[in-house]
């Protein structure tokens, strides 16, 4: 009897194993198509209203550095190195949001999760720099902006080599 | 101290698999027990849907799970050497500890042979060292071989461990 139910136990475990086990192909396609029809990211201000409303399942990962992250990073967004992105653990109904320090990992890494068959993942455009350009510092802040506290930006530039903390308290002066 | 626990495990289970004793060893070579195939075939499945299934829920990384690599033609031979040692002896390497441990004078010896196995091909290395390392093939596994997804060849396995089971029951 044990033998018959620990042969029935294998032969279940072996055929979900290669049930489940199939080869990932990618839908090379359809996500063209959804890239030249601009669905694959979400603009700062996008993001600032899926945030204000709490959309439910929205998580927004944050690709940079741990530095870069402790330094300043978007309301209620997680670090996950971009070397992990693809052994984190997602659940298929989650909206990712991911953000990069311009938007090109985020871009890459968004290929990668749809490719595993993660529905719903979105980038932002123009990663940390947007968000501060236009949610944080816009040149004219909207009932939106305020929600985040923003304040109106001011022409002052900053070098390449500036930390994100610096970017953000320059941006935070205001007038 | 982890690679210390698995051994206790491992000669425990050869030990109360009745895998000390030379003549059930034996006897698989002259199909007269089953006992090694059903032992060793059944720790292979279970390990490997174990693998398969830790892996799938996260649990364990299965790039960090060392895979020896392959070198044909040498591992071919050192199998044929292997086998003929274990039909002499009637003990491999891990069931002759597991003898010795159990006070199997047999075990004993084929311990002190396997040692001084282990010192002549150290000593005369040099000599088969070429033809120790011809043939490689890389960390081959059975799905790349196979060109299958790694769940086909898990099926696969457990189809042939389990007709091979129902084979030998209705043999003995």
């Amino acid at each position: 009897m044990i033998r018959r139910t620990l042969a029935a136990i294998a032969i279940i475990a072996a055929t979900l194993a290669a049930l489940v086990d199939r080869p990932q192909t990618i839908d090379i396609a359809s996500l063209a198509t959804q890239i030249a029809a601009e669905e694959d990211h979400v603009t700062a201000l996008e993001l600032a209203a899926w945030l204000r409303d709490r959309k439910a399942g929205l998580r927004i990962i944050d690709l940079r550095g741990e530095k870069e992250f402790r330094e300043y990073h978007l309301p209620r967004a997680e670090r996950v190195a971009f070397a992990s992105i693809t052994t984190t653990r997602f659940a298929k109904h989650e909206t990712l949001v991911l953000i990069s320090d311009g938007g090109a990992h985020a871009a890459q890494a968004w290929v990668l999760l749809r490719a595993q068959g993660q529905p719903h993942v979105y980038f932002l455009r123009g990663g940390v720099a947007e968000w501060l350009d236009e949610v944080m510092h816009p040149a004219t802040p909207t009932e939106l902006t305020r929600y985040f506290g923003s304040t109106p930006r001011i022409d002052e530039g900053f070098e390449s080599g500036d930390t994100w903390s610096a970017v953000a308290a320059m941006r935070r002066r205001g007038c | 101290m982890t690679a210390f626990a698995i051994g206790i495990a491992f000669g425990f289970a050869l030990e109360r698999a009745g895998l000390g004793d030379a003549r059930k060893l034996a006897g698989q070579f002259y199909c007269t027990d089953f006992t090694v195939l059903k032992v060793l075939f059944t720790a292979i499945v279970t390990a490997m849907l174990g693998a398969f299934w830790l892996a799938r829920f996260g649990v364990l990384d299965l790039a960090s799970v060392y895979v020896p690599e392959t070198f044909l033609a040498p591992q071919l031979a050192g199998g044929a050497i292997f086998g003929v040692g274990f039909l002499l002896a009637g003990l491999c390497p891990g069931t002759s500890c597991v003898a010795a441990a159990s006070g199997r004078g047999d075990g004993a010896m084929v311990l002190l042979g396997m040692f001084a196995g282990v010192l002549l091909t150290g000593l005369g290395f040099r000599a088969i060292a070429t033809f120790y390392e011809s043939t490689a093939r890389g960390a081959w596994t059975l799905p790349e071989l196979l060109d299958v997804p790694r769940g086909t060849a898990i099926a696969m396995i457990v189809a042939i461990a389990l007709g091979t089971f129902a084979l030998v029951e209705r043999r003995a």
